[in-house]
Formats: C-alpha cells, structure tokens, sequence
C-alpha cells in the first residue's frame, strides 16, 4: 500500500513488546503529579519500546519528551490509548511525534469518560451496596465476589495495548494520504473536550461577601450568573500568556501558584 | 485491650498496601469491607471489621476519585475506625469519631504527596536531558514506593497516639493553611491544561474549545457526552477537510495555514 505521508521507518515493535508495555502500566497512577498527570508512568511504561523504535539517542530523547507531555485517562484503559499511539509512532517515528501526541489527548478524555463512569462510578455503586448490605449480615462474602471480578481485569488489561496497537495500524494504514485531515479531526475532538475539562476540572472560586448594611452579596454567585468557571478560565487565560509568550517556567508557575492560594486562602479571598 | 507491636505493625502495612494496591493494581480500588475485614482480621474481631467497613461502604457509594483528585480515604478510615473500636470496646461510633477526620487528613497527605511527585517528575526529565535514561526510570519509582505512605504515617500515628493528640495536631494546623493546600491542588490542573493548550492548535481551531465549554459549563453536559458531541464535530470536520483537499487551492491554502501555526 502507497502511502504519502512521510514514512520515515519500518515498524518494529511485535506482540511480545506491547505486551510487555502492557505489563509496565501497572505502574498505574503511582507517578501522578499536578503538572503532567500520568506522563511519567508513560514515559516508564512505554521506555524498552521508544528504546527499539529510536537507536538514535537524540530521537529518543524527542520521544521521551514528547511522552512526557500532560497525559491523563482512566487507567484501565489507559493501555488502549497508548497501543494506538504507539501504532501511529512505529510506523510514523520521528516525523509522527505531533500526531502521536494529538491521538492520545484526543483518545484520553472519551475513554476517560467511560471508564470513569463505568469503572469508577457504576461499578463501586453496585458491587459497594451488595458488598455492605452482605457485610452488615457478618459476611465478607459479596467483598470478595467484587474483588474476583476486578481481579479479572489483571488479565486483561495489559492486551489492551496490543489490541489498541493493532486498531491503530488499520486506523493509519487505511488513513494514509488523509493523516493531516485525521490529526486536525482528532484536535477538533481534543479540543472540544479540553474545552469541557477546562470547567469541570480546574476549581477557583472566591470566598469575597460583600457588606452593606442588611444586605450580603457573594462575589462567587456574582461571578457565576456572569459565567460559569470565569475564574478557572481568567487562570487558563493568564497561565497561557505567561508559560506562552512570557515563557515562565513551569516550576516557578506551580510555586507561584502554590504561595498565591495559601494568601488568598489566609486573606479569604480565595475559598475551597 | 492494647495493641502489640505485631499488630501496629500490620495494621500500618495493611494502610500502605491499600494506597500502594490503590496506586497500581487497583482491584481493591473502593473496596472499603474488605480493608474493616483485613483489620478484623489482624486484630481478631472480623464482625466488628465488617460491621464498620459496611458502614464506611454506604457512606462512600457514589463519591468517586476521578481524573486524579483527592477524596476522603474511606478504606483508611475503616482500618482507623475498627481499630478504635475494637481498643475501647465502645462501639463504631467511638471510632468513627476518629477515623473519618483522619481518612479526611489523608487527602492532605495525598496532595502533599502529588505536589512532591511533581519534584520528582522534574528530576526525571532532567536525567532524561543528560540522556541518563536508567536513572530517569528509576527515580520515578519513588514516587511509587511513597505512595503508601500517605496512608501509613496517618494510621500509624492515630492507632499509637490516639484520638487526643490527632485532634491536636489538627487543631495545630491553621485552616487557612490545609484550605490553602487544598485550594492550590484545585488550581494546579490548569498549569497542564495550559500546556495542553500550548502544543495544540488553539489559534486555528479555538471555536470547539469554546464549545466543549459552553457544553460543560451551562449545560452541565458530563465530559463523556461531550466527548460523543466532539466525535460527531470531529467527523464533519474531517469530511469537509477530504472534499476540500480535492480541489487544489483549498489544500494548498490549508498548508499554508498550518505552518503559520
């Protein structure tokens, strides 16, 4: 098959390899931090493949990097999201970074949603009130059938990353000439949903009362009836122009931010 | 009755193993009965153990950890609350009093912790710079190892020290303070956000950012039905970008476009 995206390697990656990646996402969300979220387990799962796929250490290095961007999804499924990525990268290398990157924010916030929900929300409903109400009668009984069943998952979730890599292949063999029109599709998702994490995620509100007189006015439900998240979204705005045109740091902006919400915090200005 | 130090000892792996389990594995993940059953067990009075994991269970029904933020530790206050209860012999209550203020204490810990996570994933990426990339693996299993401790040190002080000096140690911190760690690990999400943004191409696309807001924002839309919204926006964008493609000065225009990028 032609394809006339820039194809700058064979792909070398086989079944034992993403299986084995698939096996070092164990490290799960042991690594999370504010900044990046999951990217150092990604960095630490996918390490032994970026290695086969890039001899070249300066390449290497690019990919480490580019894996080392803000990633965050359910973490059962995480391995889906990084199998396809990394059938884009095998196939794709140096030159795919970009899409490679743009495929999993894309990917990371649909499969999110329905882990969370599922996963995180649904399941622990269900198996948490069976479990209590076998409990409360003496029983560990219904505990134990909830953990048989997570147990499963053992199993099955690090094939998720040969499985996703093999939907990936297809996906880009089939794609070829229409990649650039895909990548611009899967920001349009992306974005779209960074626009929803933007509000739902990110949590800023004032503690500021207005007085006068009788009457009590709250600055937050002022702020709300204007828009809804305007504090989260000033911070977004602000942070953009700072890491962005000013190039601040990211470690001075955490810091900042960190002494910023113990003042307001100490003033009342700022409100949990 | 009075601990021995075996059982301190387990009780306080049993918190670690917890977060540890929580961390990776997660097939124990919410699972409060089996964590007031565990340390039943270890203390020997698995009906207590189940009768306080049951209660911390309903309590928690419907309070999920998602994307990363911090709730109470309900598993760790059932571990708390059953050694309380089963030590003064005076009912769940009694110990409840105790362990949920510290499974609530545990969500300082856990920011505290991912904040220090972000030290260390620094520290990796500078190893990563000087192409030390054994050291850039290992130093992230760091974060791994602490993880369990910020359940450990919280058991460990409440079931050795006792409800009076916990009260005190909270009462110690200003609240002030633990609301302004609290309300920092509600602003740090944006600095990755932000990043996000940066490498993606806002200028050109930034009318579905607006949006993915307006749909979370006043809506109150959940991200998954976003997310479906986003897919179907996805698709024509797509569909319309293959037929303009076709005609040659469209495609050329939208190159010219992406390098201004």
């Amino acid at each position: 098959m032609e394809l006339t995206w820039k194809m700058s390697k064979q792909p070398v990656l086989t079944k034992k390899d993403l299986d084995r990646a698939g096996k070092r996402w164990f490290i799960g969300i042991s690594t999370f931090n504010y900044e990046t979220q999951l990217a150092p387990s990604v960095v630490f799962a996918l390490f032994p493949l970026l290695k086969k796929m890039y001899p070249d250490e300066e390449d290497l290095l690019k990919a480490v990097k580019n894996h080392s961007r803000y990633f965050n999804t359910h973490p059962w499924i995480a391995n889906l999201v990084l199998g396809t990525a990394l059938a884009v990268e095998d196939e794709g290398g140096i030159e795919s970074l970009d899409a490679v990157q743009d495929l999993k924010v894309g990917l990371m916030g649909p499969l999110a949603g329905i882990g969370d929900t599922i996963i995180w929300a649904m399941f622990p409903t269900i198996f948490g009130a069976i479990a209590a109400s076998m409990a409360q009668n003496g029983s560990v009984l219904g505990s134990l059938i909830w953990l048989a069943f997570y147990g499963i998952s053992l199993f099955i979730r690090p094939k998720l990353m040969w499985f996703g890599y093999r939907q990936g292949s297809k996906l880009v063999t089939q794609m070829g000439a229409q990649l650039n029109a895909f990548t611009d599709a899967v920001s349009v998702l992306g974005l779209t949903v960074v626009g929803a994490i933007l509000s739902s995620t990110i949590k800023l509100s004032t503690g500021i009362v207005y007085k006068n007189g009788e009457v009590k006015l709250n600055l937050q439900s002022t702020l709300d009836s204007i828009l809804p998240s305007l504090l989260p979204v000033l911070l977004v705005g602000i942070l953009y122009y700072l890491m962005g045109k000013k190039k601040i740091k990211m470690t001075r902006i955490i810091l900042i931010l960190i002494i910023f919400a113990l003042i307001g915090s100490f003033l009342g200005i700022l409100s949990v | 009755m009075d601990l021995s130090i075996i059982q301190i000892t387990l009780l306080t792996l049993l918190a670690y193993c917890k977060v540890l389990e929580w961390s990776t594995t997660q097939i124990t993940a919410f699972n409060t009965v089996i964590y007031g059953f565990l340390a039943g067990l270890i203390l020997g009075d698995v009906k207590t153990g189940l009768e306080v994991g049951a209660t911390l269970q309903l309590m928690s029904l419907g309070v999920v950890a998602v994307g990363g933020s911090s709730m109470p530790d309900y598993p760790v206050a059932a571990i708390i609350t059953t050694t309380i209860s089963v030590v003064t012999g005076q009912g769940i209550a009694t110990g409840l009093a105790l362990g949920l203020p510290v499974g609530m204490l545990g969500v300082q810990f856990d920011v505290i912790w991912k904040i220090f996570n972000g030290f260390i994933n620094r520290k990796a990426l500078a190893y990563a710079e000087k192409k030390e990339f054994t050291k850039m693996l290992n130093i992230s299993l760091v974060s791994t190892v602490t993880a369990g401790l910020t359940a450990a040190i919280p058991v460990f002080l409440s079931i050795t020290l006792g409800i009076d000096i916990v009260k005190k140690i909270l009462d110690f911190l200003p609240v002030w303070f633990t609301n302004g760690l609290q309300i920092a690990g509600g602003m740090l999400p944006a600095v990755g956000i932000t990043m996000l943004l940066l490498y993606m191409p806002v200028k050109k696309l930034w009318s579905y950012l607006l949006i993915g807001f307006v749909l979370a924002a006043y809506l109150s839309l959940p991200i998954l039905g976003v997310a479906l919204i986003g897919l179907a926006l996805a698709f024509e964008f797509y569909k319309r970008n293959i037929q303009g493609g076709k005609t040659q000065s469209a495609g050329e225009t939208n190159g010219v476009d992406m390098e201004d990028e």
